[in-house]
């Protein structure tokens, strides 16, 4: 189950990958297992190599998920942030739901392109009993 | 908390109770949170009153738990929605059709039971989703292929129950045309097993569909009479290449011939892949968004100034490279008459896949699992963008030329006057062998006024196709209803038959009310308004 604590604290990851500075993905670390990045929105991602794992991908989740992803949202805990497509997000969202895992919360960080499709960050964090850390 | 229709909030909550001791308090879900999961994100009674909404989930982890929740809402009259994988996107997502029933989410049943390299099938849970499904067949070694829809994402059961489809084999890929051997539980809480699975050790449970007896498979098929809890599926063993071709003409006139040929080769086996119709021509702005037919002569006139033909047929075939090019050798031959007509060799693929080529391919044709459809831009589908949601409409239409060109018309006419968009318009899709399925996406919106103007529109669109004897093979719950009453002959006689297994089967109607127009004795005049 996903506490109070822990909403505050994802809850400011994510603006917090949205604003892109240092001291912010200094923070992450705190609270974020991974990060997966879509690289079709360009972003300075460079102080994230400063240890939380770096996943990548270019609007089509389908390697990411099934390579990685799958496997580590059937096992407990595992947090994920990302900066990601809302599209891609959509999909994310639909296959973390099924592991028991919720979008936690997730901040648009442009306005979205003539097909509706906008660069958010956000977090995953797991939300059953059977997949808590 | 909502509650199932005509039932206090007391007995619900007790029912709900009986429920949590039978699977456990963790895997009954009965919180706004948790129940907005289940809606259908493609809805369109999308924040609408009418919106099809769970009043509480629950998640069985084995047959047995399915039995005891079944026992406890036909005990009690609660209503309850059986899904697999719940991933109907288009089709009504994981909602219920009836608002207010407790879906019954299958999703932790996902043993992939046995896949028969011999025999060349499958047994499955319903949680089984096609990516278990391949990744069980990539761990094992198999030798064997599965047919998959576009998104991978879900379930071999869910898909071929509500008669989904993929993009391989003549008989693989029609879903349900595939299935062998079905358990269901029943609404009374007993266990069901069709064909060779009613004979106690039978080995041939996978083998032999019939049985004895009417053929029972069709009763779960977009149906309200059970919930399956396994699936047995024939699997196709994987072939040595593919090779994808082309004949195209240059007439308006020489579809009905292109068509004639190609169903006699289909039919014939000398093809054993998903067939394609297009029209160049009428393409050019977006591969699957065909235009309307214009007349003969203009149609001519386009072709004659752009060089483009006016229409296209891509044989496909599975096989021994040494086969299939004979085979398409002979393809040839029969088109060879038709004058202008050319010949193309679009692609060939030796399998197992190599690293290359599966950047290259479109991963469903080879039973890969693949979620790339949701992927703005891919494979020519322009600007759909997944999070805003469309449904399906697909309807059955003769397949010929002339079923082709009326169909499109028609379609392109009355949605054009009706202010219908459409994203993706592809007037001759072949998944089901033997049938032409209109296919085209409608956008869905999250504004109500857009959406009851949507709904009005396919309304008249499905009277209109009604009208020229073209009915809708599947479709979204909003419109359940109105399909199923255009399949009229007889006064309604199939829905009433419907009807009547139901009352036999479900007295107490308690599964899936609703699903494709058949409701339970005491919805049915309301029709679960
Ligand atoms: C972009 C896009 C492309 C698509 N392309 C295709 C395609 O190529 N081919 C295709 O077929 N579909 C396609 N779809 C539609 C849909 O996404 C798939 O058919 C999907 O596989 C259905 O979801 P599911 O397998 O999770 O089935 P579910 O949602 O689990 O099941 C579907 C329905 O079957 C019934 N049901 C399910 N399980 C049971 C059970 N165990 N007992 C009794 N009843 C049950 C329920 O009524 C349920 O609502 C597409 C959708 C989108 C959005």
């Amino acid at each position: 189950m996903i506490t109070r604590r822990d909403l505050i604290k994802w809850g400011m990851v994510a603006p917090a990958l949205a604003a892109g500075s240092q001291a912010a993905f200094a923070a992450a670390p705190q609270g974020l297992d991974a990060l997966l990045v879509d690289e079709r929105f360009p972003f300075d991602d460079a102080p994230l190599h400063a240890g939380v794992p770096v996943m990548r991908f270019a609007g089509d989740v389908t390697r990411v998920w099934y390579e990685v992803l799958d496997a580590r949202w059937r096992e407990r805990g595992f947090v994920l942030g990302g900066i990601t497509g809302s599209d891609a997000l959509f999909v994310l969202e639909t296959l973390a739901t099924h592991q028991g895992r919720r979008v936690v919360t997730r901040t648009p960080l442009a306005e979205p392109d003539a097909r509706g499709v906008a660069p958010v960050s956000w977090v995953i964090a797991p939300h059953h009993p059977s997949v808590a850390a | 908390m909502a509650t199932p229709p005509n039932m206090s909030a007391a007995d619900f909550a007790d029912g709900l109770s009986a429920m949590r001791s039978a699977v456990g308090a963790d895997w009954v879900f009965d919180q706004p949170a948790d129940l907005n999961t289940y809606r259908d994100f493609y809805s369109v009674l999308w924040g609408e009153p009418e919106e099809k909404v769970a009043s509480a989930a629950v998640a069985p982890a084995n047959v047995e738990e399915v039995q005891q929740v079944v026992r406890i809402a036909n005990e009690r009259r609660i209503p309850i929605y059986p899904i697999s994988t719940g991933r109907n996107l288009g089709y009504g997502g994981s909602a219920p059709v009836l608002s207010g029933s407790v879906v019954l989410d299958l999703k932790r049943m996902n043993r992939v039971i046995e896949v028969n390299e011999d025999n060349c099938s499958c047994l499955v849970e319903p949680g089984v989703s096609f990516f278990d499904m391949y990744r069980h067949l990539q761990e094992s070694g198999s030798k064997l292929m599965m047919s998959v829809p576009d998104p991978g994402w879900g379930s071999l059961v869910g898909n071929a129950l509500d008669s989904g489809g993929g993009y391989t084999v003549q008989g693989y890929r029609g879903h349900f045309e595939a299935v062998c051997g079905i358990e269901a539980v029943m609404a009374d809480g007993e266990l069901f097993r069709t064909g060779m699975g009613a004979l106690p050790g039978s080995e041939t449970w996978q083998q032999y569909r019939m049985g004895i007896g009417p053929c029972m498979d069709g009763l779960f098929r977009q149906s309200t009479l059970g919930v399956v809890t396994k699936m047995g599926f024939w699997m196709f063993p994987r072939p040595e290449a593919w090779l994808s071709a082309s004949v195209s003409v240059m007439r308006y006139e020489d579809l009905e011939e292109l068509v004639r040929i190609a169903n006699e080769l289909e039919y014939g086996n000398i093809f054993n892949g998903m067939p394609g119709f297009s029209s160049p021509v009428l393409t050019q702005g977006n591969p699957i968004v065909m235009a309307m037919v214009p007349d003969a002569a203009e149609m001519n006139r386009m072709v004659e100034e752009s060089g483009i033909p006016a229409w296209s047929f891509s044989p496909n075939f599975y096989g021994p490279e040494k086969v299939i090019r004979a085979q398409w050798e002979y393809v040839q031959s029969r088109f060879a008459h038709i004058p202008g007509v050319r010949f193309a060799e679009q692609s060939f693929v030796d399998l197992p896949i190599s690293a290359e080529d599966m950047e290259r391919i479109h991963k469903p044709r080879f039973g890969i699992p693949s979620l790339e459809i949701f992927n703005v831009g891919s494979r020519g589908y322009g600007d759909f963008n997944p999070s805003d949601g469309h449904i399906w409409f697909s309807a059955v239409i003769p397949r010929s030329g002339k079923g082709i060109i009326d169909a499109n018309r028609v379609m392109r006419r009355e949605c054009e006057r009706l202010g219908l968009d459409l994203f993706m318009f592809a007037p001759a899709v072949t998944c089901w062998t033997r049938s032409f399925v209109l296919f085209a996406a409608v956008p869905v919106y999250k504004d109500p006024a857009r959406n009851q103007h949507l709904r009005e529109a396919v309304r008249e669109i499905i009277d209109i196709c009604a009208e020229h004897g073209w009915g809708e093979y599947r479709c979204p719950p909003a419109f359940m209803d109105d399909v199923m009453g255009a399949y009229s002959f007889g006064d309604h006689k199939l829905r009433r038959v419907n009807e009547a297994i139901k009352d036999a089967l479900d007295p107490n109607g308690i599964l899936s009310a609703g699903r494709y127009g058949v409701w339970p004795k005491h919805l049915r005049e309301g029709r679960g308004a």
